[in-house]
């Protein structure tokens, strides 16, 4: 068996420091050894059923040699060069390696280490204000204005609400695909700063919630003629590399936890927002707000639980990660009020 | 069919620590069984999954084949646990086992059985903790929910077991108790000797399909004693054992054919309910389990006709608790659209079948009355007149021919012509819009209109029903009425040019009826649909569709029709053609852009009412 074709990076804490999968592709193709075993993984998993792949010897050995290259602990960067990409290479993998029916995947994406205090700072900088100040104002309003006075902003967030808001026919609302697209690229090359305040701002009047319901235009991009079962526009979703991707990524850095004090993963508020935030550019699994209320913030997915038969109970667990979520919400409730987490260092 | 065994839950969990002793108990697993007589054997897949894709063999754990006890087979020192946590870089690291289920003893590596439960491990970087460290909810509990599902109509059996091996192990010392609170009159029961909770006799779904308990855990140790309260969820699983049956009796219903004879129209609807849940994902196998298929040996019945199926979850109230049903829709759709000559009438049976449903019942006939009417391609009575002014100028719209209950067929196609008339006199023309079930007429030659020898025009219209060639016709009189108007110089081709009432209404236009442009005043409140504009008849422009006649000429209404860009405040129409809504007054240049704005120059009268507000 041959050694990998490069030596893969070590951390301080002895773990390996993964590479993207676009690079692990490259020094994988320069090895004549990996990249014959990477052909024949793949043809293994074309198949699609980890048994039978784990049977035949051939694919065995593949996967063993594979083990040891950086191929297999390759991660993607949001918003990347070549994201789709590199999700291909990841999912190429990966696919066939899990069973298919896990409730929550891995993501795909490095982890966040930013925080939301950083975005703070640098909203304070852009605005000339603290979000934390002016308790009367309407912060979604405030959002939009901040927004108006940036040139990309402005673009992009006009781009989305014309395409989103154009009429096609009395039967056709809108084009709800290239809306989609829209929304990704407004969310993909805005700074958070900008796109979160609009998204997560604070509200105490129901014109301000409203506002805030608006932000994804919803009646192109949310709402549909049907609601679909949760569990099948989950499986919609997965049959899609990006959307699987994100949704994975959302319940890496969103699902509720009992050990941390903010029930989110590592108390780290910025990855949830973010992963939100890249679970709504552009998907059927895109979330919103359900209503303008002023009191509760309640998130969702345009799906229900109708129609789940014996998998109800599944069905809606995976619904209660975005309605009944207390880090989703402590998140942007922290955002709108401009507080972050202190962490001891 | 039998399930066979199959487990209570999906998922266990419990932490593992450095150095924990060989032999330690870590959780219990159990299986429920279909039948009586069934013993349930467990075995452990030697593959530890790590994270996603990487796995490691097995060395540590073990699970005992007929009481489903999980332990530690091995202990696991610094070495294993470093090892185990490359790839997890999360500060918790997760392991990830699959326990299988078998009625007969294992024979050898079977990891490829559907019936599984997963099991995840929390490694924890550090050595197991102190009993009294812990706090009453880690005591007595894991953090998984209490929740479990129970097949209905399946013997009564031990589903759980409420101590944790793990911590009876460790913390023997401790005096922990458990009570199921709220468990009367239910189908449960604890034993308290060995903390297992049973169910005790069959479950009907359809009966009711969620049970909530309460477990309380009491723990002692001396003098202090702690309390903690948690849910404890049974959800009842459904299977196919009620058979359909029709609401209040209804297996009847009337279709009739007559002025909608499309292809996929829908021409009655009947009800079947079921007691059983239907789930819709995924649709297609639903669709295959309850099946309705025509019953016919006619070969024009069956190619014309076709059922379509819909369901949807309802519910049922049983005895106070809600349970969810299915109520099946089945629709007879025209699968082709039908001659306006056919006539017919028949009852058509459709056979429903519940295919997974094992009883004598699986199966309710429904029964369509079809009656097919023919329907006559014929003109009203009356013949057609019109009155043309001599002053109307090319696409002025004289008027709309349509033969008897035209507006009302859908799939027939009928098309209108005007025979030419034998006279030089051939001012109008008929045209029809792709979808149009009517003919519009409107001046072709307005140079024929102004000549004094053509009085009075007659034609033929002839109506043509394509697909069986039945056709019709009738008279149609075109009188021509009015004194010729001096024209105007300076005046442009489309009275949408004009920007004010002045202007417009002293200027004629492509398609004018009266040789004038028309005026509208709008609201002027804001983008309204009723914005200001000059337009050559305010009957047909703007009136938001962009109809044949108008779409022949830009300069007609480009109101309606404008494709290009709108300068001012306004909204687009569909398809994003014309001005739907405008703000002030909306002028446009045919061809070049449109423009929507406040007039500058107000001209308001101000009466005695508003000088008493001043």
């Amino acid at each position: 068996l041959a050694g990998p074709p490069s030596p893969p990076g070590q951390d301080p804490h002895g773990w390996r420091v993964p590479v993207d999968c676009v690079r692990a592709n490259e020094l994988c193709a320069a090895e004549p050894s990996c990249s014959s075993r990477y052909r024949t993984l793949r043809q293994c998993l074309a198949g699609r059923d980890r048994n039978t792949m784990l049977a035949n010897k051939e694919c065995q050995a593949a996967l063993e040699v594979l083990q040891e290259s950086p191929l297999y602990d390759c991660r993607c960067k949001r918003g990347m060069k070549k994201e789709l990409q590199c999700l291909q290479i990841y999912w190429s993998i990966h696919l066939g390696l899990t069973e298919g029916e896990e409730f929550y995947e891995a993501s795909p994406y490095e982890p966040v280490t930013s925080r939301l205090s950083d975005i703070f700072r640098h909203a304070s900088i852009v605005s000339g204000m603290d979000p934390a100040t002016n308790s009367k104002s309407n912060h979604c309003l405030d959002a939009a204005k901040a927004c108006n006075l940036n040139d990309n902003c402005k673009r992009l967030r006009s781009g989305y609400i014309s395409t989103c808001s154009k009429e096609i026919s009395a039967s056709e609302h809108c084009n709800r695909r290239k809306c989609h697209k829209a929304l990704r690229q407004f969310f993909d090359r805005v700074p958070s700063e900008y796109t979160y305040r609009l998204l997560f701002c604070s509200c105490k009047d129901h014109a301000c919630a409203e506002r805030r319901r608006q932000t994804i235009v919803p009646s192109c991009s949310y709402e549909d003629k049907e609601k679909p079962n949760c569990l099948d526009l989950r499986n919609t979703c997965r049959m899609d590399h990006l959307c699987r991707s994100r949704l994975a990524d959302f319940h890496a850095n969103c699902q509720a936890s009992f050990q941390s004090l903010t029930s989110c993963p590592g108390d780290n508020y910025q990855a949830c927002l973010g992963s939100y935030a890249g679970l709504i550019a552009g998907f059927d699994m895109t979330p919103n707000y359900v209503d303008a209320s002023t009191t509760s913030i309640t998130i969702s997915p345009w799906c229900s639980c109708k129609g789940s038969g014996n998998l109800e109970e599944e069905c809606e667990k995976f619904l209660r990660d975005f309605t009944e979520n207390p880090c989703l919400r402590n998140a942007i409730q922290a955002f709108g009020n401009g507080t972050d987490v202190n962490l001891s260092p | 069919a039998a399930f066979g065994l199959y487990f209570p839950r999906k998922e266990y969990s419990e932490n593992v620590y450095i150095d924990q002793p060989a032999g330690t108990p870590l959780l219990r697993i159990h299986a429920l069984r279909d039948s009586h007589g069934e013993v349930a054997h467990f075995h452990l897949c030697q593959n530890l999954i790590i994270s996603r894709a990487r796995s490691h063999e097995n060395n540590w754990f073990q699970i005992r084949e007929k009481t489903g006890l999980f332990y530690l087979s091995k202990s696991l020192d610094r070495e294993d646990f470093n090892m185990l946590s490359v790839g997890n870089w999360m500060p918790l690291s997760k392991v990830m086992l699959y326990v299988f289920l078998s009625s007969h003893p294992f024979q050898e590596k079977e990891c490829d059985s559907a019936i599984r439960t997963t099991v995840f491990l929390s490694l924890i970087n550090a050595t197991a903790p102190a009993c009294s460290s812990l706090t009453a909810r880690q005591l007595c509990f894991t953090e998984m929910d209490l929740s479990f599902h129970i097949k209905e109509n399946k013997p009564p059996g031990t589903f759980h077991q409420l101590q944790l091996p793990s911590v009876h192990h460790l913390c023997q010392n401790l005096s922990i108790s458990y009570k199921l609170l709220a468990a009367d009159h239910m189908p449960f029961r604890y034993n308290e000797n060995t903390t297992g909770v049973s169910v005790t006799q069959r479950l009907d779904r359809e009966e009711r399909e969620r049970y909530e308990l309460i477990v309380k855990c009491t723990v002692r140790e001396g003098f202090r004693e702690m309390q903690v309260e948690v849910p404890f969820l049974v959800n009842v699983l459904d299977e196919d054992d009620s058979p359909p049956f029709l609401p209040n009796g209804t297996d009847t219903a009337d279709a009739v054919v007559e002025f909608n004879r499309k292809e996929g129209t829908v021409l009655a609807t009947l009800t079947v309910y079921d007691a059983d849940t239907t789930p819709i994902y995924p649709l297609e196998s639903s669709r295959k389990k309850y099946t309705g298929t025509i019953i016919t040996d006619d070969p024009w019945i069956s190619e014309t006709f076709r059922v379509e199926h819909i369901f949807d979850e309802i519910h049922f109230s049983p005895n106070g608790s809600q349970v969810r049903g299915t109520q099946h829709e089945y629709k007879l759709v025209l699968n082709k659209s039908i001659s306006v000559t056919e006539h017919r009438s028949f009852q058509l049976d459709v056979l429903v079948n519940d295919t997974e449903f094992h009883g004598p019942e699986r199966s309710v006939m429904l029964h369509f009355n079809v009656s097919i009417l023919p329907v006559s391609i014929q003109f009203p009575n009356t013949t057609y007149q019109f009155t043309v002014n001599r002053n109307a100028e090319r696409f002025a719209q004289i008027g709309k021919i349509c033969i008897e209950n035209c507006m009302k067929f859908r799939g027939v196609n009928i098309t209108y012509k005007l025979l030419s008339p034998n006279v030089s006199c051939y001012a109008v023309s008929v045209l029809q819009g792709r979808e149009d079930k009517y003919g519009s007429l409107y001046v072709n030659d307005s140079s024929v209109l102004r000549r004094p020898e053509c009085k009075e025009i007659q034609y033929t219209i002839q109506a043509v029903d394509k697909q069986s060639r039945k056709h019709t016709k009738t008279l149609l009189t075109i009188v021509l009425e009015g004194t010729l108007l001096k024209n105007e110089v300076d005046c442009p081709d489309s009275c949408a040019v004009s920007k004010h009432r002045a202007e417009c209404e002293e200027c004629g236009g492509l398609g004018v009826l009266t040789g004038r442009c028309q005026w509208r005043q709008g609201s002027g409140k804001g983008i309204t649909t009723n914005y200001s504009t000059c337009t050559p008849s305010i009957k047909t422009c703007p009136d938001g569709t962009c109809d044949v006649i108008e779409s022949k000429d830009p300069s007609v209404c480009p109101q309606d029709c404008t494709s290009g860009n709108i300068i001012g405040g306004h909204g687009k129409g569909f398809g994003n053609l014309g001005i739907r809504s405008g703000h002030g007054i909306c002028y446009c240049f045919p061809r070049q852009n449109c423009y929507c704005e406040k007039d500058d120059i107000k001209e308001q009268l101000c009466d005695d009412v508003c000088k008493t507000v001043i």
